[in-house]
């Protein structure tokens, strides 16, 4: 912890005139995003408008052609998934990034896995317990943590995708598309669950195409239109019309 | 972490893992039984099969298949594979005996071991930071490699006289040949890392979803290189142990070894297309095919039906893999 870490005044995330392009395809164009401490950021924008690629550069998985990124005032601009890990930023991609012929507890460690010093041997028997603990604080249904991914439903899946983001204390969580194969009860729970860590100081950016969730749990939603800012919207100052027109970029 | 008071959900059921450890294990447990009947045919129909002596022949027989299909095993988990370990132990058995001849034997050993790994550390340094697929950087170096190989011989054989090397072919302890010993420690070193060791555990991520672990903060480019430096290794020492068995280093040695380790992997459960291996099923494979080749001999049938039926066992193998398989782990896609 530096002491960048407890100054208020430097936001949580900090993205700065964000570029990429993919060949001839522009995808950002010099986009912005700050997201305070506990803040709930519902990231809004078209399909193709840029959202999940500025996203997956604050995890670390896709690496900026021009900007900056800042978390807790230290720079972090590609630096890669390990760094952006170990900087406190947790992500649910869309594709929720499981490996099918791993099993429950080994994707939730995936990347961290707890292992004895001296012989190297994975720490299995624990990671078994931890992950049944885990999924039960969060009140996910898997009866046993061996199974292996690839027999789940959809479901099942999308929930130990968001147990591993919320499992390691993250400072930022990024969900994108956390609720796409969610039940209605399940999709309350995610929501209860954005709640919870943001009053607890965890800043979180929310993607989502139910917008109506968008307005239970956000502070503030940015808009993106085409690889660029459009505009920042509170949840009081506008409603479900307004934001699809934001959206449009009108 | 300590402060958790929710009862967490049961990490296993007995039944559970009954079934699991059958689903996992189906590929071995199918090769296993192909086995037993091949062992039990060959026992009733030949005299000459079921004897100590025999046995111990072909465990030495199979020592460099089981060795390089344990290494192997860890590329085509990852999705990757090798197809120059034949060349490599053609060049490495030749350079053992050549090497050996004005050298230090043990220096010889190790610079032999050096070349494999070196020509593996190729491999993966082109598979995975020249992003090559694996299947032609390996082609590459089967023809390139052999090529080599026959350039520095000539195509002679070199004898081996160095009572230092000899042994690692012909030597014998509690009954077994060292060839043997040396597969059953790669056997069992493979079987530990693959199964429990974080390293294990990416080679089977990077085959399952490369890009997950990638994002998961692992870096999928060492995996890759370091599976393929690892076979190249292996077939170093298949090499070495060839060579001192017959006491010469031959160019030609090797040939076509790199179908028979991969139908060996293939037969043990390990899928090409990665994210699912099996040590033990490869080693067992391995046996599988040097118990066809040694059965088929000793009933004196035309040694042409030997590759004929191990090809034959292979499809029968993979039919009732997939078959079978599927229906008994009920898994989805």
């Amino acid at each position: 912890m530096t002491s960048a870490t407890r100054d208020v005044s430097v936001p949580r995330v900090e993205m700065r005139g964000i570029h990429k392009s993919y060949g001839a395809l522009d995808v950002l164009r010099g986009v912005d995003l700050t997201v305070g401490r506990g803040e709930v950021v519902g990231l809004v924008g078209d399909n193709g408008a840029g959202k999940s690629t500025l996203m997956k550069m604050l995890a670390g998985a896709v690496f900026p052609d021009a900007g900056e990124i800042r978390v807790d005032g230290v720079a972090l601009t590609g630096s890669g998934p390990r760094a952006a890990r170990a900087a406190g930023i947790e992500m649910v991609y869309q594709d929720l990034a499981l490996c099918n012929d791993v099993d429950v507890a080994g994707n939730l460690f995936l990347g961290r896995e707890i292992y004895r010093p001296f012989s190297r041997r994975l720490d299995h028997r624990r990671m078994h317990e931890e992950a049944a603990q885990d999924l039960a604080t969060l009140h996910i249904r898997i009866k046993d943590t061996r199974q292996l991914v690839a027999n789940m439903s959809g479901g099942q899946r999308q929930a130990i995708a968001i147990a591993r983001a919320v499992t390691f204390e993250p400072k930022v969580l990024v969900l994108d598309e956390p609720t796409a194969a969610l039940a209605a009860r399940e999709v309350e729970m995610t929501l209860q669950l954005i709640r919870d860590v943001s009053s607890r100081g965890v800043s979180v950016v929310l993607i989502t195409h139910r917008l109506q969730d968008l307005f239970e749990v956000a502070d503030r939603f940015v808009v993106l239109y085409e690889g660029v800012n459009h505009s920042q919207l509170k949840p009081s100052e506008t409603d479900l019309g307004g934001l699809v027109t934001a959206m449009m970029g009108k | 972490m300590s402060t958790r008071t929710v009862t967490p959900a049961r990490a296993s059921t007995r039944r559970g893992a009954r079934q699991d450890f059958v689903t996992r294990n189906f590929g071995v447990l199918s090769i296993l039984a192909v086995l037993a009947v091949l062992f039990v045919f060959f026992s009733v129909q030949t005299d000459a099969f079921l004897t100590s002596n025999n046995l111990v022949n072909v465990a030495r027989q199979v020592a460099p298949t089981v060795i390089v299909a344990v290494a192997m095993t860890f590329v085509i988990t990852t999705g990757n594979i090798d197809l120059s370990v034949g060349s490599i132990v053609g060049l490495t058995a030749a350079s053992l005996a050549i090497l050996a001849e004005s050298r230090n034997p043990l220096v010889a050993l190790m610079l032999t071991l050096v070349l494999g790994a070196g020509i593996g550390l190729i491999n993966g340094a082109l598979t995975a930071f020249g992003k090559l697929q694996s299947f032609i950087v390996t082609l590459a170096a089967l023809t390139a490699v052999r090529g080599v190989a026959l350039l520095i011989t000539d195509g002679y054989s070199t004898p081996i006289t160095s009572d230092v090397l000899l042994p690692i072919g012909n030597g014998k302890l509690a009954g077994l040949y060292t060839p043997t010993w040396i597969a059953l420690v790669a056997v069992l070193l493979g079987w530990y890392v693959f199964n429990h060791t974080r390293f294990g555990r990416y080679v089977v991520a990077v085959g399952s979803n490369a890009e997950s672990l990638r994002r998961a903060g692992v870096d999928v480019r060492r995996i890759q290189l370091a599976v393929l430096t690892l076979t190249g290794l292996a077939a170093g020492l298949a090499g070495i142990i060839t060579a001192a068995r017959l006491a010469s280093g031959s160019s030609n040695s090797g040939t076509l070894f790199e179908l028979e380790v991969i139908t060996a992997v293939v037969l043990g459960g390990t899928a090409l297309m990665g994210g699912k291996g099996s040590i033990v099923g490869s080693a067992i494979g391995a046996i599988t095919l040097g118990v066809i080749s040694n059965g088929l001999v000793l009933l004196r049938v035309d040694v042409y039906w030997v590759p004929i039926t191990q090809g034959l066992i292979l499809i029968v193998a993979i039919l009732l893999n997939a078959k079978l398989f599927g229906r008994i782990s009920g898994q989805r896609g």
